[in-house]
Protein backbone atom coordinates (compact mmCIF):
# COMPACT_ATOMS: atom_id res chain seq x y z
CA UNK A 1 0.00 0.00 0.00
CA UNK A 2 1.45 3.24 -0.19
CA UNK A 3 2.29 5.75 1.76
CA UNK A 4 -0.50 8.05 1.29
CA UNK A 5 -3.02 5.66 1.89
CA UNK A 6 -1.63 3.55 5.13
CA UNK A 7 -1.49 7.15 6.29
CA UNK A 8 -5.29 7.68 5.13
CA UNK A 9 -6.06 4.61 6.79
CA UNK A 10 -4.16 5.21 9.79
CA UNK A 11 -6.21 8.71 10.17
CA UNK A 12 -9.49 7.34 10.10
CA UNK A 13 -8.87 4.35 12.35
CA UNK A 14 -7.65 7.02 14.78
CA UNK A 15 -10.06 9.34 14.55
CA UNK A 16 -12.75 7.05 15.79
CA UNK A 17 -10.75 7.19 19.27
CA UNK A 18 -10.77 10.77 19.02
CA UNK A 19 -14.37 11.51 20.77
CA UNK A 20 -13.12 9.24 23.58
CA UNK A 21 -10.06 11.50 24.04
CA UNK A 22 -12.10 14.87 24.00
CA UNK A 23 -14.53 14.22 26.22
CA UNK A 24 -12.43 12.50 28.47
CA UNK A 25 -10.36 15.90 28.21
CA UNK A 26 -13.67 17.95 28.68
CA UNK A 27 -14.73 16.06 31.34
CA UNK A 28 -11.46 16.46 33.33
CA UNK A 29 -10.80 19.81 32.67
CA UNK A 30 -14.32 20.78 34.18
CA UNK A 31 -14.44 18.82 37.14
CA UNK A 32 -11.32 20.09 37.40
CA UNK A 33 -11.92 23.74 37.30
CA UNK A 34 -14.76 23.23 39.37
CA UNK A 35 -12.38 21.68 42.49
CA UNK A 36 -9.70 24.01 41.55
CA UNK A 37 -11.42 26.84 41.81
CA UNK A 38 -13.18 25.95 45.09
CA UNK A 39 -9.79 24.74 46.43
CA UNK A 40 -8.33 27.66 45.45
CA UNK A 41 -11.19 30.01 47.04
CA UNK A 42 -10.81 27.71 50.45
CA UNK A 43 -6.85 27.69 50.58
CA UNK A 44 -6.61 31.77 49.83
CA UNK A 45 -9.88 32.68 52.14
CA UNK A 46 -10.84 29.78 54.13
CA UNK A 47 -10.71 28.71 57.61
CA UNK A 48 -7.28 27.61 58.93
CA UNK A 49 -8.83 23.73 58.52
CA UNK A 50 -10.24 24.21 55.63
CA UNK A 51 -7.52 26.23 54.26
CA UNK A 52 -5.00 22.94 55.76
CA UNK A 53 -7.54 20.48 53.61
CA UNK A 54 -7.05 22.35 50.32
CA UNK A 55 -3.28 22.06 50.74
CA UNK A 56 -3.41 18.40 51.60
CA UNK A 57 -5.63 18.00 48.67
CA UNK A 58 -2.66 19.73 46.37
CA UNK A 59 0.04 18.52 48.04
CA UNK A 60 -1.04 14.91 47.81
CA UNK A 61 -2.45 14.57 44.19
CA UNK A 62 0.36 16.44 42.90
CA UNK A 63 2.77 14.09 44.59
CA UNK A 64 1.04 11.05 43.33
CA UNK A 65 1.48 10.37 39.35
CA UNK A 66 -1.61 10.64 37.82
CA UNK A 67 -2.00 7.83 36.97
CA UNK A 68 -1.66 6.06 40.29
CA UNK A 69 -4.53 8.79 40.90
CA UNK A 70 -6.51 6.79 37.77
CA UNK A 71 -5.99 3.42 38.55
CA UNK A 72 -6.34 3.65 42.52
CA UNK A 73 -9.95 5.65 42.19
CA UNK A 74 -10.88 3.27 39.60
CA UNK A 75 -10.32 0.45 41.62
CA UNK A 76 -10.91 2.01 45.12
CA UNK A 77 -14.18 3.93 44.21
CA UNK A 78 -15.24 2.22 41.45
CA UNK A 79 -15.94 -0.85 43.63
CA UNK A 80 -18.18 1.47 46.18
CA UNK A 81 -20.12 3.14 43.70
CA UNK A 82 -20.24 1.31 39.82
CA UNK A 83 -19.02 3.56 37.54
CA UNK A 84 -17.92 2.81 33.56
CA UNK A 85 -14.46 2.64 33.00
CA UNK A 86 -15.14 5.45 31.00
CA UNK A 87 -16.51 7.69 33.63
CA UNK A 88 -14.17 6.71 36.20
CA UNK A 89 -10.95 7.44 34.30
CA UNK A 90 -12.19 10.87 33.66
CA UNK A 91 -13.32 11.69 37.00
CA UNK A 92 -9.95 10.73 38.24
CA UNK A 93 -8.10 12.68 35.58
CA UNK A 94 -10.01 15.53 36.77
CA UNK A 95 -9.55 14.50 40.28
CA UNK A 96 -5.54 15.03 39.67
CA UNK A 97 -5.99 17.97 37.25
CA UNK A 98 -8.08 20.03 40.27
CA UNK A 99 -4.54 20.00 42.36
CA UNK A 100 -2.81 21.66 39.70
CA UNK A 101 -5.62 23.88 38.53
CA UNK A 102 -5.98 24.96 42.55
CA UNK A 103 -2.21 26.43 42.21
CA UNK A 104 -3.18 27.99 38.86
CA UNK A 105 -5.62 30.23 40.37
CA UNK A 106 -4.39 30.31 43.91
CA UNK A 107 -1.63 32.14 42.44
CA UNK A 108 -4.26 34.23 40.53
CA UNK A 109 -6.94 34.72 43.22
CA UNK A 110 -3.16 36.05 45.79
CA UNK A 111 -2.60 38.37 42.51
CA UNK A 112 -5.75 40.58 42.91
CA UNK A 113 -5.22 43.90 44.80
CA UNK A 114 -5.83 42.94 48.67
CA UNK A 115 -7.94 46.64 48.34
CA UNK A 116 -10.40 44.88 46.13
CA UNK A 117 -11.32 42.99 48.95
CA UNK A 118 -11.14 45.78 51.66
CA UNK A 119 -13.06 48.27 49.30
CA UNK A 120 -16.10 45.57 48.37
CA UNK A 121 -16.08 45.08 52.46
CA UNK A 122 -16.26 48.62 52.50
CA UNK A 123 -19.23 49.18 50.48
CA UNK A 124 -21.25 46.66 52.54
CA UNK A 125 -20.35 43.58 50.88
CA UNK A 126 -19.89 40.06 52.82
CA UNK A 127 -16.84 38.26 52.12
CA UNK A 128 -18.53 35.85 50.19
CA UNK A 129 -19.78 37.78 48.30
CA UNK A 130 -16.53 40.57 47.56
CA UNK A 131 -15.33 36.98 46.74
CA UNK A 132 -17.73 35.90 44.10
CA UNK A 133 -18.65 39.55 42.41
CA UNK A 134 -15.00 41.14 43.00
CA UNK A 135 -11.99 38.97 43.29
CA UNK A 136 -13.21 35.49 41.43
CA UNK A 137 -14.14 37.49 38.27
CA UNK A 138 -10.65 38.94 38.29
CA UNK A 139 -8.60 36.18 39.52
CA UNK A 140 -10.22 34.07 36.38
CA UNK A 141 -9.22 36.65 34.20
CA UNK A 142 -5.83 36.51 35.94
CA UNK A 143 -5.68 32.77 35.91
CA UNK A 144 -6.44 31.91 32.16
CA UNK A 145 -2.76 31.44 30.58
CA UNK A 146 -1.62 29.34 33.11
CA UNK A 147 -5.03 27.17 33.02
CA UNK A 148 -4.83 27.19 29.08
CA UNK A 149 -1.50 25.52 29.77
CA UNK A 150 -2.85 23.17 32.29
CA UNK A 151 -5.49 22.17 29.22
CA UNK A 152 -2.99 21.01 26.99
CA UNK A 153 -0.93 19.42 29.53
CA UNK A 154 -4.97 17.21 30.84
CA UNK A 155 -5.01 16.56 26.94
CA UNK A 156 -2.04 14.36 26.55
CA UNK A 157 -3.20 12.88 30.40
CA UNK A 158 -5.91 11.73 28.86
CA UNK A 159 -4.16 8.94 27.21
CA UNK A 160 -3.54 7.47 31.01
CA UNK A 161 -7.34 6.65 31.62
CA UNK A 162 -6.07 3.61 29.29
CA UNK A 163 -4.62 2.19 32.71
CA UNK A 164 -8.21 1.43 33.53
CA UNK A 165 -9.44 0.46 29.61
CA UNK A 166 -10.28 3.38 27.57
CA UNK A 167 -9.27 3.05 24.46
CA UNK A 168 -8.10 6.58 23.68
CA UNK A 169 -6.46 7.53 20.42
CA UNK A 170 -2.93 6.78 21.55
CA UNK A 171 -4.30 3.26 22.48
CA UNK A 172 -5.43 2.68 18.85
CA UNK A 173 -2.27 4.24 17.62
CA UNK A 174 -0.63 1.15 19.62
CA UNK A 175 -3.02 -1.29 17.87
CA UNK A 176 -2.27 0.10 14.63
CA UNK A 177 1.65 -0.36 15.53
CA UNK A 178 0.77 -3.78 16.97
CA UNK A 179 -0.84 -4.77 13.35
CA UNK A 180 1.00 -3.22 11.45
CA UNK A 181 4.36 -2.89 12.82
CA UNK A 182 4.94 0.71 11.29
CA UNK A 183 4.89 2.31 14.69
CA UNK A 184 6.08 5.43 13.15
CA UNK A 185 3.04 5.85 10.96
CA UNK A 186 1.23 5.02 13.92
CA UNK A 187 2.38 7.16 16.31
CA UNK A 188 3.05 10.17 14.10
CA UNK A 189 -0.38 10.07 13.22
CA UNK A 190 -1.26 10.40 16.53
CA UNK A 191 1.60 13.06 16.91
CA UNK A 192 -0.41 14.78 14.24
CA UNK A 193 -3.30 14.41 15.62
CA UNK A 194 -2.43 15.80 19.17
CA UNK A 195 -0.84 18.54 17.21
CA UNK A 196 -3.93 19.51 15.81
CA UNK A 197 -5.81 19.42 19.00
CA UNK A 198 -3.46 21.29 20.83
CA UNK A 199 -3.18 23.76 18.75
CA UNK A 200 -7.24 24.56 18.36
CA UNK A 201 -6.96 24.22 22.04
CA UNK A 202 -4.69 27.22 22.22
CA UNK A 203 -6.41 29.10 19.62
CA UNK A 204 -9.59 28.77 21.36
CA UNK A 205 -8.47 30.23 24.66
CA UNK A 206 -5.77 32.56 23.31
CA UNK A 207 -9.40 34.35 21.94
CA UNK A 208 -11.17 33.99 25.10
CA UNK A 209 -8.33 35.30 26.69
CA UNK A 210 -8.28 38.35 24.68
CA UNK A 211 -12.38 38.59 25.16
CA UNK A 212 -11.86 38.41 29.10
CA UNK A 213 -8.88 40.52 29.49
CA UNK A 214 -8.21 43.24 32.18
CA UNK A 215 -8.09 46.70 31.19
CA UNK A 216 -4.59 47.52 33.66
CA UNK B 1 -21.09 43.36 34.89
CA UNK B 2 -22.27 41.37 31.84
CA UNK B 3 -18.44 39.54 31.38
CA UNK B 4 -18.69 38.47 34.89
CA UNK B 5 -22.27 36.74 34.05
CA UNK B 6 -20.50 35.15 31.67
CA UNK B 7 -17.51 33.91 33.56
CA UNK B 8 -20.10 32.54 35.97
CA UNK B 9 -21.88 30.96 33.43
CA UNK B 10 -19.18 29.01 32.46
CA UNK B 11 -18.04 27.79 36.01
CA UNK B 12 -22.47 26.73 35.72
CA UNK B 13 -21.59 24.94 32.13
CA UNK B 14 -18.66 22.95 33.74
CA UNK B 15 -21.56 21.81 37.11
CA UNK B 16 -23.66 21.11 34.12
CA UNK B 17 -21.20 18.87 32.33
CA UNK B 18 -20.49 17.12 35.07
CA UNK B 19 -23.87 16.25 36.11
CA UNK B 20 -24.43 15.21 32.61
CA UNK B 21 -21.86 13.26 31.71
CA UNK B 22 -23.07 10.14 32.78
CA UNK B 23 -24.72 9.80 29.30
CA UNK B 24 -21.42 10.46 27.61
CA UNK B 25 -20.81 6.71 26.28
CA UNK B 26 -17.13 6.00 24.53
CA UNK B 27 -17.36 4.97 21.02
CA UNK B 28 -15.37 2.20 21.39
CA UNK B 29 -15.38 -1.48 19.21
CA UNK B 30 -16.18 -3.86 21.71
CA UNK B 31 -15.47 -2.22 24.99
CA UNK B 32 -17.81 -0.92 26.96
CA UNK B 33 -19.75 -0.61 30.71
CA UNK B 34 -18.97 -3.77 33.00
CA UNK B 35 -22.79 -4.34 33.88
CA UNK B 36 -23.98 -4.13 37.42
CA UNK B 37 -24.43 -7.45 39.00
CA UNK B 38 -26.20 -6.88 42.34
CA UNK B 39 -29.61 -8.27 41.42
CA UNK B 40 -28.15 -11.07 39.82
CA UNK B 41 -25.65 -11.57 42.36
CA UNK B 42 -28.40 -12.61 45.30
CA UNK B 43 -30.08 -15.17 42.69
CA UNK B 44 -27.37 -16.75 42.37
CA UNK B 45 -25.03 -17.71 45.91
CA UNK B 46 -24.80 -21.07 44.69
CA UNK B 47 -22.99 -20.94 41.95
CA UNK B 48 -21.35 -17.60 42.61
CA UNK B 49 -19.89 -15.93 39.80
CA UNK B 50 -21.05 -18.46 37.19
CA UNK B 51 -24.13 -17.81 38.29
CA UNK B 52 -23.85 -13.95 38.11
CA UNK B 53 -22.87 -14.51 34.35
CA UNK B 54 -25.56 -16.33 33.13
CA UNK B 55 -28.12 -14.18 35.12
CA UNK B 56 -26.51 -11.57 33.15
CA UNK B 57 -26.50 -13.07 29.88
CA UNK B 58 -23.14 -12.09 29.40
CA UNK B 59 -19.81 -12.96 30.49
CA UNK B 60 -17.19 -9.69 30.01
CA UNK B 61 -13.74 -11.26 29.38
CA UNK B 62 -10.51 -8.58 29.75
CA UNK B 63 -7.74 -8.81 27.46
CA UNK B 64 -5.05 -6.97 26.17
CA UNK B 65 -5.45 -6.61 22.31
CA UNK B 66 -1.73 -5.62 21.24
CA UNK B 67 -0.02 -9.62 20.70
CA UNK B 68 -1.15 -11.04 17.33
CA UNK B 69 -1.97 -13.91 16.84
CA UNK B 70 -3.08 -14.02 20.18
CA UNK B 71 -5.20 -10.57 20.26
CA UNK B 72 -5.25 -7.58 18.60
CA UNK B 73 -7.57 -4.94 17.12
CA UNK B 74 -8.14 -5.49 12.99
CA UNK B 75 -8.56 -2.68 10.50
CA UNK B 76 -11.96 -2.74 11.51
CA UNK B 77 -11.98 -2.13 15.04
CA UNK B 78 -13.01 -5.90 15.56
CA UNK B 79 -11.02 -8.11 18.14
CA UNK B 80 -9.05 -10.55 16.32
CA UNK B 81 -6.97 -13.73 16.91
CA UNK B 82 -6.69 -17.07 18.50
CA UNK B 83 -7.90 -16.26 22.35
CA UNK B 84 -10.60 -13.97 20.64
CA UNK B 85 -12.30 -16.67 18.73
CA UNK B 86 -11.62 -19.10 21.72
CA UNK B 87 -13.53 -16.65 23.91
CA UNK B 88 -16.62 -16.41 21.61
CA UNK B 89 -16.30 -20.20 21.56
CA UNK B 90 -16.41 -20.36 24.99
CA UNK B 91 -19.07 -18.06 25.44
CA UNK B 92 -21.02 -20.12 22.80
CA UNK B 93 -21.09 -23.02 24.79
CA UNK B 94 -22.14 -20.93 28.53
CA UNK B 95 -24.86 -19.77 26.30
CA UNK B 96 -24.18 -16.14 27.23
CA UNK B 97 -23.04 -12.58 25.16
CA UNK B 98 -19.34 -11.67 25.09
CA UNK B 99 -18.26 -8.57 26.15
CA UNK B 100 -14.29 -8.01 25.57
CA UNK B 101 -12.72 -5.17 27.45
CA UNK B 102 -8.95 -4.18 26.86
CA UNK B 103 -6.69 -3.09 28.92
CA UNK B 104 -3.10 -3.15 29.55
CA UNK B 105 -1.99 -6.52 30.71
CA UNK B 106 -0.86 -5.38 33.51
CA UNK B 107 -4.03 -4.13 34.90
CA UNK B 108 -5.61 -7.79 34.16
CA UNK B 109 -5.00 -9.23 37.30
CA UNK B 110 -6.31 -6.01 39.44
CA UNK B 111 -9.34 -5.74 37.64
CA UNK B 112 -10.01 -9.59 38.20
CA UNK B 113 -10.05 -9.38 41.56
CA UNK B 114 -11.89 -5.80 42.04
CA UNK B 115 -14.73 -7.97 39.86
CA UNK B 116 -14.59 -5.19 36.25
CA UNK B 117 -14.15 -8.15 35.11
CA UNK B 118 -15.49 -12.14 34.47
CA UNK B 119 -12.30 -13.58 33.08
CA UNK B 120 -9.10 -12.59 31.64
CA UNK B 121 -8.20 -14.69 28.70
CA UNK B 122 -4.91 -12.91 27.43
CA UNK B 123 -2.41 -15.77 26.73
CA UNK B 124 -1.95 -15.75 30.03
CA UNK B 125 0.08 -18.53 31.72
CA UNK B 126 -0.97 -20.36 34.96
CA UNK B 127 1.86 -19.56 36.96
CA UNK B 128 2.26 -20.47 40.33
CA UNK B 129 2.67 -16.83 41.43
CA UNK B 130 0.04 -16.11 39.74
CA UNK B 131 -2.42 -18.77 40.99
CA UNK B 132 -1.86 -17.41 44.34
CA UNK B 133 -3.95 -14.45 43.47
CA UNK B 134 -6.17 -15.90 41.09
CA UNK B 135 -8.26 -19.20 39.62
CA UNK B 136 -6.80 -20.47 36.28
CA UNK B 137 -8.75 -22.77 34.08
CA UNK B 138 -7.01 -25.88 32.48
CA UNK B 139 -4.56 -25.14 30.19
CA UNK B 140 -5.97 -24.59 26.76
CA UNK B 141 -2.43 -24.32 24.82
CA UNK B 142 1.06 -24.84 26.11
CA UNK B 143 3.43 -22.49 26.04
CA UNK B 144 6.93 -22.53 24.40
CA UNK B 145 9.22 -19.10 24.10
CA UNK B 146 11.72 -17.64 21.36
CA UNK B 147 14.57 -16.14 21.17
CA UNK B 148 14.58 -13.67 18.54
CA UNK B 149 18.12 -11.77 17.33
CA UNK B 150 19.04 -9.60 14.21
CA UNK B 151 18.97 -10.98 11.06
CA UNK B 152 23.05 -11.00 11.21
CA UNK B 153 22.89 -12.35 14.56
CA UNK B 154 25.71 -15.16 15.15
CA UNK B 155 24.67 -15.68 18.86
CA UNK B 156 23.89 -19.22 19.01
CA UNK B 157 21.99 -21.01 21.72
CA UNK B 158 21.00 -24.42 22.89
CA UNK B 159 19.25 -23.77 25.82
CA UNK B 160 17.76 -20.51 27.88
CA UNK B 161 20.80 -19.74 29.87
CA UNK B 162 22.66 -19.60 26.92
CA UNK B 163 21.68 -16.20 26.21
CA UNK B 164 23.59 -15.51 29.63
CA UNK B 165 25.82 -12.09 29.42
CA UNK B 166 23.40 -10.93 26.53
CA UNK B 167 21.43 -7.68 26.28
CA UNK B 168 17.73 -9.35 26.47
CA UNK B 169 14.35 -7.61 26.31
CA UNK B 170 10.95 -9.24 27.12
CA UNK B 171 7.96 -8.16 27.70
CA UNK B 172 6.69 -6.22 31.22
CA UNK B 173 4.91 -8.30 33.34
CA UNK B 174 4.95 -11.28 31.08
CA UNK B 175 6.36 -14.59 32.50
CA UNK B 176 9.19 -14.74 30.18
CA UNK B 177 10.38 -11.30 31.80
CA UNK B 178 10.01 -12.95 35.00
CA UNK B 179 12.56 -15.84 33.51
CA UNK B 180 14.90 -13.15 32.65
CA UNK B 181 14.99 -11.55 35.71
CA UNK B 182 15.24 -14.89 37.82
CA UNK B 183 17.25 -17.23 35.70
CA UNK B 184 19.68 -15.03 34.22
CA UNK B 185 19.82 -11.37 36.02
CA UNK B 186 19.49 -13.12 39.85
CA UNK B 187 21.27 -16.03 39.28
CA UNK B 188 24.46 -13.48 38.29
CA UNK B 189 24.60 -14.72 34.18
CA UNK B 190 23.50 -11.37 33.21
CA UNK B 191 24.02 -7.96 34.82
CA UNK B 192 21.15 -6.35 35.60
CA UNK B 193 21.48 -3.23 33.50
CA UNK B 194 21.63 -5.78 30.27
CA UNK B 195 17.82 -6.65 30.93
CA UNK B 196 15.44 -4.52 29.23
CA UNK B 197 11.14 -4.50 29.72
CA UNK B 198 9.03 -3.30 26.92
CA UNK B 199 5.74 -2.12 27.02
CA UNK B 200 4.67 -3.94 23.90
CA UNK B 201 6.48 -7.06 21.93
CA UNK B 202 6.92 -5.30 18.88
CA UNK B 203 8.72 -2.44 20.42
CA UNK B 204 11.54 -5.29 21.51
CA UNK B 205 11.06 -6.61 18.36
CA UNK B 206 11.97 -3.03 16.92
CA UNK B 207 14.89 -2.66 19.31
CA UNK B 208 16.61 -5.90 18.08
CA UNK B 209 16.06 -5.01 14.64
CA UNK B 210 18.00 -2.03 15.13
CA UNK B 211 20.68 -3.71 17.36
CA UNK B 212 20.10 -1.78 20.43
CA UNK B 213 19.43 -5.28 22.29
CA UNK B 214 20.77 -8.60 21.26
CA UNK B 215 18.03 -10.93 22.28
CA UNK B 216 14.23 -10.52 22.97
CA UNK B 217 12.40 -13.12 24.66
CA UNK B 218 8.88 -13.75 24.10
CA UNK B 219 5.78 -16.18 23.69
CA UNK B 220 7.07 -18.53 20.64
CA UNK B 221 3.96 -17.37 18.24
CA UNK B 222 3.78 -13.75 18.75
CA UNK B 223 7.81 -14.21 18.07
CA UNK B 224 7.10 -16.06 15.03
CA UNK B 225 5.04 -13.46 13.27
CA UNK B 226 7.02 -10.60 14.34
CA UNK B 227 10.12 -12.27 13.08
CA UNK B 228 8.66 -12.55 10.09
CA UNK B 229 7.37 -9.12 9.53
CA UNK B 230 10.62 -7.38 11.17
CA UNK B 231 13.19 -9.55 9.43
CA UNK B 232 14.28 -11.47 12.79
CA UNK B 233 15.98 -14.78 13.07
CA UNK B 234 14.48 -16.80 15.47
CA UNK B 235 17.46 -18.62 17.72
CA UNK B 236 15.65 -20.84 19.34
CA UNK B 237 12.09 -22.73 20.43
CA UNK B 238 12.38 -23.52 23.70
CA UNK B 239 9.89 -24.76 26.60
CA UNK B 240 13.55 -24.37 28.74
CA UNK B 241 11.97 -20.90 30.06
CA UNK B 242 8.57 -21.83 30.74
CA UNK B 243 6.70 -23.34 33.30
CA UNK B 244 3.10 -23.42 32.78
CA UNK B 245 0.36 -23.65 29.84
CA UNK B 246 -1.45 -20.66 28.86
CA UNK B 247 -4.93 -20.75 30.48
CA UNK B 248 -8.10 -18.61 31.71
CA UNK B 249 -7.71 -16.68 34.81
CA UNK B 250 -10.98 -16.28 36.89
CA UNK B 251 -11.34 -14.89 40.45
CA UNK B 252 -9.96 -16.88 43.33
CA UNK B 253 -12.30 -19.04 44.60
CA UNK B 254 -14.87 -19.05 42.04
CA UNK B 255 -14.86 -23.09 41.78
CA UNK B 256 -18.30 -23.39 39.76
CA UNK B 257 -16.87 -21.16 37.39
CA UNK B 258 -13.97 -23.47 37.12
CA UNK B 259 -15.37 -26.61 37.00
CA UNK B 260 -17.45 -25.14 33.96
CA UNK B 261 -14.82 -23.95 32.17
CA UNK B 262 -12.47 -26.58 32.23
CA UNK B 263 -15.32 -29.00 30.99
CA UNK B 264 -15.84 -26.43 28.09
CA UNK B 265 -12.00 -26.41 27.48
CA UNK B 266 -11.93 -30.38 27.56
CA UNK B 267 -14.72 -30.39 25.00
CA UNK B 268 -13.10 -27.86 22.61
CA UNK B 269 -9.78 -29.52 22.73
CA UNK B 270 -11.78 -32.99 22.50
CA UNK B 271 -13.88 -31.68 19.37
CA UNK B 272 -11.41 -30.36 17.35
CA UNK B 273 -12.34 -26.84 18.14
CA UNK B 274 -9.15 -25.48 19.41
CA UNK B 275 -7.20 -27.44 16.85
CA UNK B 276 -9.47 -25.45 14.48
CA UNK B 277 -9.20 -21.82 15.52
CA UNK B 278 -5.01 -22.65 15.96
CA UNK B 279 -5.53 -22.78 12.13
CA UNK B 280 -7.87 -19.95 11.57
CA UNK B 281 -4.97 -17.70 13.01
CA UNK B 282 -2.27 -19.46 12.04
CA UNK B 283 -0.83 -21.00 15.25
CA UNK B 284 1.36 -23.73 15.02
CA UNK B 285 1.01 -26.96 16.50
CA UNK B 286 3.73 -27.05 19.97
CA UNK B 287 2.61 -30.04 20.96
Amino acid sequence: MPFLEKFYTTILFLLEGLGVTVSVTVIALAVGFVLGVLMAVLRVYGSRPLAALAAAYSVIVRAVPVVVTIFILYFVIASIINLTPFLAGALALGFASGAYQSEIFRGALQSVAPGQMTAARAIGMSRVQAIRHIILPQAVRLALPGWGNEATLVLKDSTLVFAVGVPEMLRRAQYVSSRTLEPFLAFGTAALLYLVLTMLTTFVLSRVEQRYRLLT
Amino acid sequence: MRKQTVLWALVVIAALLLSGCTAVQPATGGAGQTGSADAAATAAVDEGLLGTIKERGKIIVGTSADYPPYESIDAEGKYVGFDMDLTRAVAEKLGVEVEIQDMPFDSLIAALQEGKIDAVIAAMQSTPERDETVDFSIDYRPTKDAFLGAADSAIELKTGTDAAGYSIGAQTGTVQEGWVQSALVGAGLTPADKAFSYERADQGGLDVANGRIDLLLIDAEPAIALADQLGLKILLITDSTTTAGKAIAIPDGESALKAELDKIIQGLNDDGTILQIEQANNLPDLN
